[in-house]
């Protein structure tokens, strides 16, 4: 698991956390509701109780009046009117008790309708007292009184029986309702109560799963480490990486041993190193410091190092800036020791100056054979030339003879120094490569050798050739030498014919043919019907100065294969030949595309 | 009618293409002066020797010990009382960078010394029959590396 998912990870877990923590806190909160309402409810059972009792105790207060009374009317002793008195007051106080407790408008009606009956009762009561107090007394009026009382007295009973039961209806009203509000008040809690309970479980769930894949990246991560530390003794070289913002630089193990030194045994920083650094290339580590100061780039050094031990080591320098996640500009780098290389190099070097000196004598020697082995073979050619003039004439036959063959071998000669300089001209490594046409190269070849050619009547068949990035007169050089070639060692008995085939090459064959670089190659063939060779010389003809016939029978240098075999290697390219005797030749040319 | 003698100037090491170079000219039916000098050093005092005429044209070796022909031919195109004077270089060697060279240097003509006498005769006709003036005028790289 790489980082980010990591990282995606935490946040996942930081959500269920945070859903599970609103999720209690909800249920806290209704759990809270829930029992304040509870508690609300009982309340109001309690009020309704309290409200009946109240009233009923209201009714047995009027109860206790009239008793007094009816006691007093039947003894006429006036302790009997003694609860008579105290009922009258209980009954108030009750009533006050009653007005606080009764909330709803309905019922403070009837309790409105209840104190105006009560007060009807006992203005009753006071009348029916009055005509008890008049002597005689009116039994009659007394009776009607009494009558009238009592019916009073009933509708307070019915009043107050309707109070009750309305009490009771609010109270059932409030319990359904109640009901009705927290029947699913549990359920809910539960389910969300689960569901938290689900989401710890799966959080505990992940975070593990989590902790297992850290642990296996941290392994990971300690493997990488470690083949990083062996890559390093193995390879040579150190990392190191230096956080621009804070300063701090950190070197690897290795970077330690390289200068010969215990891993981790000073500090690493600027100072201490360059005090590795040799005193002549200390200026260029510090110009290299300050530049990352001032660019935030270290650019690519070499110096050298004096390791502990007294040993100078060089020291290659490469590094890249890397800014952090929190766009800190760290400098990550490497330093190689480059000395197995740098002494290789050096040795190139001297043995590159030893071939530009071998080459330079090489040229001296273009010159020489161009001038110097020229000129006196031309003086002689011009008194040969006086001879065969005026001076032929007084010669014996022997003499004529023998200035002729004299002639035959200057000219061989000539012809000689000139392929040799031809051959030498093929060396030369300023020639300039450009995209060039072959058909058009071959043109000019056909063209230089019109005359032959046209003379032995020679038939040419090509077909289609490529553009490539070649030598233009050494190609044509090339396609001139080749024919020349075919025509040479035509048979004498048959017409000559010369075919140039071309295809590119398929990716086995140039494997087979150990043609290295990643591009492709192109095959050219040049196959004419002459007399062919025994292919065991087929390597054989290529060499400078090698020749399969006597001068006296083909004329010939030696020298015009081997430079087909310079020009194609000029251009990184291979040739080969086919021979089969009687038959014919098959010269093949391989060149990058 | 009196022809002046054509004069000609030949700066050659070697002592056979003088000899050689000499004997073409005897057998050449125009009236020739020919003097010879053996390099470079000579061929300048020679040519600064107080009295001495000036020559027609100059035959130029460019390969020769003590002073070559390419310092002789640079030396005598920065004096200006040989502007006059007609150089034909005579060389061994005719390869791509002398003929190039000497023709920027301001040299006439550039002749390959040839290996037949007879044609060495030819050559030699035809250069002192040329009329410099005309030729130098119309003078290109095709025409002054002599062919014949």
């Amino acid at each position: 698991m790489n980082s980010n998912a990591l990282f995606s990870a935490s946040f996942y877990l930081k959500v269920i956390f945070a859903v599970s923590l609103l999720v209690l806190i909800f249920i806290s909160a209704l759990t809270y509701k829930h029992s304040v309402s509870l508690a609300d409810s009982t309340e109001w059972v309690m009020h309704t109780y309290k409200t009946n009792i109240q009233l009923d105790q209201l009714f047995s207060y009027l109860k206790d009046a009239e008793t007094g009374q009816r006691g007093f009317i039947i003894t006429r002793d006036s302790l009997f009117l003694e609860p008579y008195y105290t009922a009258r007051q209980n009954v108030n106080n009750s009533f006050i008790h009653l007005k606080e407790l009764i909330a709803s408008d309905q019922q403070q009606e009837h309790l409105d309708t209840l104190y105006e009956l009560i007060n009807a009762r006992f203005e009753q009561l006071e009348v029916s007292l009055a005509i008890l107090n008049t002597i005689p007394v009116n039994t009659s009026l007394l009776k009607t009184s009494m009558y009238i009382g009592k019916d009073f007295m009933d509708r307070i009973r019915v009043h107050v029986a309707k109070m009750n039961a309305l009490e009771m209806s609010f109270l059932e009203q409030r319990q359904s309702k109640y009901e009705q509000k927290n029947s699913i008040t549990p359920l809910f809690s539960m389910l969300l109560l689960l569901f938290a309970l689900s989401m710890f479980i799966f959080s505990y769930w992940k975070i593990n799963k989590d902790l297992i894949i850290l642990k296996q990246t941290n392994e990971q991560l300690r493997i990488h480490s470690e083949s990083m530390a062996h890559a390093e003794e193995i390879g040579a070289f150190s990392s190191w990486n230096w956080n621009l913002k804070t300063n701090q630089l950190a070197f690897s193990d290795n970077q330690y041993r390289l200068l010969g030194s215990p891993p981790q045994s000073f500090e690493p920083n600027f100072k201490n190193f360059i005090q590795f650094v040799h005193p002549q290339d200390q200026p260029i580590v510090s110009e290299g410091f300050e530049h990352a100061r001032s660019t935030n780039t270290y650019p690519t050094a070499d110096f050298r190092v004096i390791r502990l031990d007294g040993a100078v080591r060089h020291f290659k320098t490469l590094s890249r800036l890397v800014p952090d996640k929190f766009g800190t500009n760290i400098l990550i780098g490497i330093n190689m020791d480059i000395t197995d290389q740098f002494l290789n190099n050096e040795a190139l070097k001297a043995r590159n100056h030893e071939l530009e000196q071998k080459n330079k004598e090489l040229a001296s020697f273009n010159h020489v054979a161009s001038h110097d082995l020229q000129e006196p073979l031309r003086i002689v050619q011009t008194y040969i030339s006086r001879l065969t003039g005026k001076e032929i004439e007084m010669m014996t036959e022997k003499g004529k003879d023998y200035i002729g063959r004299i002639k035959v071998s200057i000219n061989r000669m000539r012809i000689l120094i000139d392929a040799l300089l031809l051959f030498s001209r093929t060396n030369r490594i300023e020639s300039v490569f450009e995209i060039s046409d072959l058909n058009l190269l071959l043109e000019n070849a056909k063209q230089d050798l019109a005359q032959s050619i046209e003379q032995k009547k020679a038939t040419i068949t090509s077909v289609q050739l490529p553009k490539l990035n070649v030598i233009p007169f050494q190609i044509q050089q090339l396609f001139t030498n080749l024919i020349g070639n075919s025509i040479k060692y035509r048979k004498p008995d048959e017409p000559l014919v010369i075919r140039i085939n071309c295809e590119k090459l398929t990716g086995a064959d140039q494997h087979a043919l150990k043609l290295g670089g990643k591009g492709k190659y192109y095959k050219i063939s040049v196959e004419d019907n002459g007399i062919g060779f025994e292919q065991h010389y087929a390597d054989h003809i290529f060499n400078l100065f090698q020749r399969l016939h006597h001068y006296d029978e083909y004329e010939g240098t030696g020298i015009g294969l081997a430079i087909c075999k310079k020009i194609v290697e000029n251009h990184s390219g291979l040739i080969t030949a086919e021979g089969r005797p009687g038959q014919g030749a098959s010269f093949f040319i391989y060149l990058p595309a | 009618m009196h022809i002046e003698p054509i004069h000609i100037l030949l700066a050659d090491d070697d002592e056979n293409d003088r000899l050689i170079f000499n004997d073409a000219f005897e057998e050449i039916k125009i009236k020739t002066v020919v003097n010879m000098v053996k390099d470079g050093i000579e061929l300048m005092q020679y040519l600064q020797t107080p009295g001495t005429k000036i020559p027609h044209l100059l035959f130029l070796d460019l390969n020769m010990p003590r002073k070559g022909g390419m310092e002789c031919l640079m030396e005598i195109k920065k004096l200006d009382c040989f502007k006059d004077l007609a150089i034909a270089i005579y060389s061994t060697s005719a390869s791509d960078e002398d003929v190039e060279e000497t023709f920027i240097r301001g040299a006439n003509v550039y002749i390959k010394k040839p290996s037949d006498f007879e044609q060495l005769k030819r050559i030699l006709t035809k250069v002192i029959t040329i009329n410099w003036q005309y030729h130098t005028s119309g003078l290109n790289r095709d025409v002054f590396l002599l062919n014949l």
